[in-house]
Parts: C-alpha cells; structure tokens; sequence
C-alpha cells in the first residue's frame, strides 16, 4: 500500500518555472545568416509541341528585349471529299466561294493588350516533322515558309471576350486548293499534306505588346457552292490541327542591349552579382532561376550533435518589375539540379507530391511580405549531411513555362529590399 | 525471528522496482536530478528534520550514522514510512492543488556488539515529476518563438550501509556509504516553425557517497553531533530518441532510436552538518542542526542549472512525560519543529528557499519502543514572481518505529 505512489490530481503544465533553464538540454537556433547564390541559367530549348496552344504575338520587354511567338502547325480532315453523297455529276457545279482561318483566344494573354495585333499566315513549304531525334518540336525549332503571306489580319486583341479571330484568305490559294479537292486529285490524308504542307501564323506588327494564346482547335474553313438551278447552297470544307504534337510555337528572345544579354550556355550560370543582384525567370524563352546553398556542410559544426527540422526560403519579386500588364505567377516549380543545371526531379515532400514556391499575397504598404517560400526543411537537412561533395541547387521555373512567356524579376541575398531570405531552424539533441 | 527478517527483506527488495517513479511532482524538479528528498526517520520529520546529535535508541536515526553507536543492546529496530502532500502552485495569474502520496523510506538496524551497531536504509535521494505544456520560449537572436512540452518523471534512490562504533560510554563514530541509483525519462516535444521534434531520454545515473559522523554525549542530557558527507560524482550515460517531423513536407525523419551515450556526469557537493541535543527537567528535549552543503563547488550550471551553497537550520522540541512507564497517555511524545532551507537553485536571480513549521505525535504501539510517529507540517518552497512559482504544502507524514526487543527476549527465555 505504502509503495505505491500516484498522483490524485491531473497536472495540466502551466507551471514553469526558470524558463532559461528550459533551453540548456537542447538548443533551437534559427539560422539566417546561410549564403544564398542566385543566378540565371537558360535552357536552350524547351518542348513547345502538344502544348495546344497557339501563341502569337511579340512585345518589347522592358527588362528582357524583344519577346516573339510564332507558330507552326499542320492541319487535316477526316475526309478529303467534297460532299459526301456526292456524284461526279453533281461535283461538276461545285464553286469555290473563299477561305478563312478560325482563330479562337483561350483566355491567355501576357502583356499590354490595348494595342492592335496584326498576323500573317503563311503555307509551310516543308512538312511538319521534327528534325531531332524525338519527336517533340522546341521553342527555337522553325520550319521554311513561303515568304507570302496567304492572309492577313490586324485586331483589337480581347481575350477576356474570347471573340473570335477571322483570319481572310487567299482566294488563288483557297480555289486552287478547292480544285485539287473537286478533281479528286486528292482523296486522301498523304496526298492532302504532300500538297498542303501546313501553316505559319506570324506576329508581324513592329510595336505590338502583348502575347496572345489560342485554342488549338482553330479551323481552316473552306466554302463553296452548289449551283444547280438558281438556288445557291453554301457548304463547307474544315480543316483542323488533328495531331497537337504537329503543332508547335517558336518563341524568341532577343536580349541584345539588356542585361541579360551575356547569358551563357544552357550548363551555365550568370550570376545575379553581375545582373544587378537579380535574376531572371521567362517561360517560353527557357531563363530560370537558379538557386545555390554552398555553405550548408558547414551547419553540421554548430553543435556536436544537431539536425535541421525545418527550413523556409522565401525569394522576392523585384519592386517595379512586375504590374498589372506584367503580373506574378501565383506558384512556381522547383526542382533539384546538378551543377550542369541538369534537372533530377521536381522538389517533393516526403508522400511524392510536388512542391511549389507559393506567392505570398498579403499586401503591406512598401509590399514587403510579396515573396515566394518554398519549405525547404528536408532538401538543407539532406545537403548538411550529404557524404558525396556534390550539391544540389534549386531551379525555379513559372508553371506554364513551356507554353507563355509569362516572366519574373527575383532578388539576391544583396537586393535592397527584395533580399532572399533562407531560414533554417535547427536544434541539438 | 528467521521469518520476521525474511519478510523485512522482502520489503525492503520490492520498493526497488517502484521506486523509479515519480514521486512527487514540483515544477521544480525540473531542475538537476530532481528535488531532493528529505525521508525523516522516526519522528524527526516532527522537529523540523533536526537530530544531528540524537542517538538511534528508539528509532533509526537516519541524520547520522554515529547515532547506531547508542543503540541499545538486544533492540532490533525497524522504520517504514509515508507521506501525503497536498501542495498549492501558485504564480502570478493562477492557482492549482495537487495531492500526493510517496512512499518515504525502509530501515532496520542491529546491534553486532554492546559498542557496534549496523544499519541498511533505503529511501529516495531525489525526485522528478514536472510537465509543461506548450510553453513558448523565443528562439535566441530573432523574434520569433517555439513551443516546447515536456514531461519528467523518476528520480534517484539512495542505499545506505551505515555501521557505528562506539568508544567508551561517550564518543561514538559512523561510517555510512551511500549507494545511489536510478533513472530519470524526459520526454519533450518540440514545435519549431513547420516542424514537430520529440527528444525522449532516459538518463540513468548510479554513484556513491561517503558519510561520517560523529557524536559526542557531553553529560546525560546533552550530545553533539557531526555528519560530513564526501562530494562524489554520479556517473550519468542517457538513452535518447529523436524523431522530427515536418507537416509541410510530410517528412518524418528518425535522427536518432535509442541511441546510448555518456552525458555530464552530476556532480554532488561536501556537506556538513553538526548539531546538539540538549534536555530539560527529563521530559522537554531540544535539538538544533545547522548544516552547509558546498553547492558551488560543482559548477555544473552549463548543464543542471545555476547552484548556489546551500544553509539549512533545523529546531525541534519534543516533550514526553514518562513520569509513569505503564501509563499510555504519558508515553506518548509531543513535538514541534521549524526548518529553513536556503535551497540551492538559483533562478531568475532568485534563491527557491523552503521553510516549513512541523508538528508531531508519536504514539506507543507496544510495551518496547515502537511508536506511530504521525506529523504534520506546513511549509512554502520558492516565491511568486517572474519566472518563479510558490508551493504551499500541507504534508502528513506517518513513520512506523518497531523495535524487535520482544523477538530477542522470546530467544532469551
């Protein structure tokens, strides 16, 4: 009875006393003052076929240059008859009346869109088939196009609205292709494209400002008539992108006079020390940010014994770089990459899913807080006590980038004001 | 008499296993190896854990391994106890009580010789109990903060082996070791930004000490006594696990299971104690102790907290009338004590003193020396201010003294 000892009432542990003496055993220390190298690196060539999405447009970046998008596509039918219950007799008073290319806006845009776009199209003299060894095509892949343009057109851009853009034809073009149709000179798919390679819609207005996306459903409309007696019936040939994987964007980057404009080679990296402490993000045109820890080994001497149980980065878009015109992206990707910028894999937590730098959008006066934190607690516990000497680096990309020229302006750990900020909480054990 | 001491041993193996338990809880306690115990033998705990220079003629005198040189030949004694706390915590904003009940101590003692004398004690050295639940603490250099919770339980035990040596009628000397053991477990969870951090250890601990003392009977009513205790060092290794966990990553990660591993050992000061014994018309005794332990000396605030040396004085007076052995009422003994203790924490900048007034009666269970010692006392440990609580207690302590004459007088006859 005696040897029994309990206590009768429950302790809730709101008495502490000598709260210093709490931290004696085990230490937390909050690391910020770890080295954080920024850069730039460029990928040179980024997958921009099956992306469906036609982008056009050209603007003049402030910071970056000259942005272009061009695209490339092939288009078909499912039949290459003119009237399905057709019979020579009646195929002899088909006319053809014109042709048009369907353009419908997918709600994308970048850039100012108050200004007037003008495109041309173009027919590709040379089929739409990869040179490489893949079968992708690349936002620095072109193909010859005759230097006539079959149709022209100038617009108000409104992607909101998504009206609808009516891109008028070439009637030699549309008749000619409309007789080789009536004359069964082509019956079939191969036959279609050995004549009728495919498109190039080009961005031709010199002061554009905005980059426009269209839904890859856009439609080659051929019209013609039946004239049998006086009654006229209007019918309608379409052509379509079949294959997205035949449809592809060159987007272009003409950096000449900007700051970026020594950007090394796709292994390289342009330091944000010689960038005025910033570094670049565009997608589209393959600039990424890249982010080194060269000094995280060293955290492994703080204590005798210590591990890191969480980290936060939080990297800052640069006051003045971005707008309505040019907004933030609300996430980014980041992956893991050797010192060749070479990509492992996207960062993941534990379970596989990805993780992303999440904008944080609560606005303070001077927008102090807007900042990208990416949690970052295993990737620094995992370098701090990596045997091999290699270090991974973070690359940071805006989500769409291969198929937008959305774009980001970053800060280094010396931007004034938009300084990177790399916390790491650690504690001994 | 074979039996009778077959179950004395008995009950003195079982506390082994339940003494590792906590035994009392005070916030406190967080602190070294935990808040050390005073087991009060007989009715010591009744005049103010005073009794340097009593002799151990009716009840083990647990103060002083000397004291086993005045036993009285063919006594056998033996003293079991316990103790009921009620405490009150108490701090700037909130109140709180608390019972408790703790087993205190088992002894018995014999005779080798008219002049030699052996004992063996077991009793609590220190003990651990405290918790903490989501306390913010800021993290150094920043503004921000973290939240720790922890639990702590267990505690030392303490095995003496005292022998006692008297010279002449007078001057008697004991030598007493102290074997101490035991664990304390502390689980604590850390929440530190995303991330969620469980340290849970186990410290063991095991060590002895050496007791000296000395008393001296100057006159029939008056004794001296001195106790010296050797500074030691208790060897410390830890078995610890640390698992974290981080919510935004989903990633749990084993930083290290049950790993095993040395840890600072704890170190215990020189103490010295000297007291007196003095008594008036026959019926009324005095005893006054005053005792140093050398805190300071073991510098070991970098890891068990800030000591300063620490004072106690003790007084107690009991009274018994004895005019008549065969009354009852006039063998039953009155005391009244009062204890200060310095302490020797210091936090805050704060000493955590604890004082306490007592009072006693022990009452006769047979014809021999055997007494219910039932106590009572009142004390208050620490202050309220910032970073300190104040602990009123109310505690009831109960000491059954045998004394085995009967089993040797049934040998004699």
């Amino acid at each position: 009875m005696l040897l029994t000892s309990c206590d009768s009432d429950v302790d809730a542990g709101e008495f502490v006393v000598g709260s210093d003496n709490l931290s004696v055993n085990n230490k937390v220390i909050l690391i910020d003052t770890a080295t954080v190298e920024v850069s730039t690196i460029n990928f040179d060539s980024l997958v921009t076929s099956g992306q469906s999405r036609i982008l056009l447009g050209n603007y003049d970046d402030p910071i970056f240059g000259k942005v272009k998008s061009d695209s490339y596509f092939q288009v078909s039918s499912s039949s290459y008859n003119l009237q399905t219950t057709s019979s020579d007799l009646e195929g002899a008073n088909y006319v053809f009346d014109s042709i048009r290319m369907v353009l419908v806006p997918d709600k994308y845009y970048y850039g100012d869109t108050t200004k007037v776009q003008s495109i041309s199209v173009h027919r590709l003299l040379q089929k739409v088939k990869p040179n490489t060894d893949d079968d992708n095509f690349y936002n620095n892949s072109s193909l010859n196009y005759d230097a006539a343009n079959i149709g022209t057109r100038t617009f108000q851009p409104k992607p909101f609205r998504q009206d609808t853009v009516f891109v008028k034809m070439d009637n030699t073009f549309g008749d000619a292709l409309f007789q080789k149709l009536k004359k069964r000179e082509i019956t079939n798919e191969d036959e279609f494209i050995e004549y009728f390679k495919g498109l190039a819609i080009r961005s031709t207005s010199e002061n554009s400002s905005c980059v426009l996306g269209f839904q890859s459903t856009a439609v080659l409309q051929l019209y013609y008539s039946k004239k049998v007696t006086d009654s006229e019936t209007s019918l309608l040939k379409e052509f379509t992108i079949e294959d997205v994987s035949k449809q592809f964007n060159r987007i272009s980057l003409d950096r000449t006079g900007t700051i970026l404009k020594d950007l090394p080679g796709t292994t390289q990296r342009l330091s944000s020390d010689l960038t005025e402490n910033k570094s670049f993000i565009q997608s589209g045109t393959g600039l990424a940010c890249r982010i080194d820890f060269p000094n995280i080994k060293q955290l492994k001497y703080i204590t005798e014994k210590g591990t890191i149980v969480d980290a936060q980065l939080v990297i800052r878009p640069v006051n003045n770089t971005y707008s309505k015109t040019y907004p933030l992206a609300d996430s980014l990707n980041v992956y893991v990459a050797d010192q060749l910028n070479r990509i492992g894999g996207a960062l993941t937590s534990a379970s596989g899913s990805s993780i992303y730098a999440v904008l944080n959008k609560d606005n303070d006066e001077f927008d102090e807080n807007i900042g990208y934190s990416i949690p970052l607690g295993t990737f620094i516990q995992n370098e701090m006590v990596k045997k091999s000497d290699s270090k991974s680096a973070l690359i940071l990309t805006i989500p769409n980038i291969f198929k937008a020229v959305d774009r980001l302006v970053l800060g280094n750990q010396k931007n004034t004001g938009n300084k990177i900020q790399l916390k790491i909480y650690y504690i001994s054990y | 008499m074979k039996n009778t001491i077959a179950i004395l041993f008995f009950l003195i193996l079982i506390p082994f296993g339940s003494f590792s338990q906590s035994l009392s809880s005070s916030p406190y306690s967080i602190y070294g190896l935990g808040s050390l115990y005073d087991s009060d033998f007989g009715s010591i705990s009744a005049i103010g854990s005073s009794g340097v220079a009593l002799p151990s003629d009716r009840f083990i005198n647990n103060l002083n391994p000397a004291s086993l040189g005045f036993m009285y030949r063919n006594h056998f004694l033996f003293d079991v106890g316990g103790k009921g706390i009620q405490t009150s915590y108490q701090d700037l904003s909130k109140k709180e009580n608390r019972n408790n009940v703790q087993f205190s101590h088992i002894a018995f003692a014999f005779p080798l010789s008219t002049k030699s004398a052996f004992s063996v004690a077991l009793k609590p050295y220190s003990s651990s109990g405290y918790k903490i639940s989501d306390y913010k603490l800021p993290i150094q250099d920043s503004n921000e903060e973290y939240t720790l919770s922890t639990t702590g339980t267990g505690g030392l035990n303490n095995f003496d082996i005292s022998y006692a040596y008297r010279i002449g009628k007078k001057l008697s000397l004991g030598l007493s070791t102290s074997i101490l053991f035991g664990s304390t477990t502390e689980n604590r969870e850390y929440i530190i930004s995303n991330s969620q951090t469980t340290i849970d250890k186990e410290s063991s601990y095991n060590g002895a000490r050496l007791n000296f003392g000395t008393q001296f009977k100057v006159d029939s009513t008056f004794t001296i006594g001195a106790n010296l205790k050797s500074p030691s060092r208790v060897n410390a290794t830890k078995v610890q696990s640390v698992t974290t966990y981080n919510a935004t990553l989903e990633a749990s990660n084993t930083v290290e299971s049950d790993v095993k591993s040395d840890t600072d050992d704890y170190y215990l000061p020189f103490e010295f104690s000297v007291g007196i014994s003095k008594r008036f018309k026959n019926n009324l005794n005095l005893t006054m102790d005053y005792e140093k332990a050398f805190w300071e000396n073991t510098k070991q605030a970098d890891m068990y907290g800030s000591y300063l040396n620490q004072e106690k004085f003790k007084m107690g007076f009991s009274y018994r009338k004895e005019k008549n052995f065969r009354s009852y009422f006039d063998r039953v003994q009155f005391s009244t004590g009062l204890n200060y203790d310095s302490g020797f924490l210091e936090i805050e900048n704060k000493r955590i003193i604890n004082k306490s007034v007592s009072f006693g009666i022990s009452l006769p269970i047979d014809n021999a020396f055997s007494m219910l010692n039932i106590s009572y006392s009142y004390g208050q440990k620490g202050r309220i201010s910032n970073g300190l609580i104040k602990e009123n207690y109310h505690k009831i302590s109960v000491n059954l003294s045998l004394d085995g004459i009967w089993f040797v007088k049934r040998k004699i006859e």
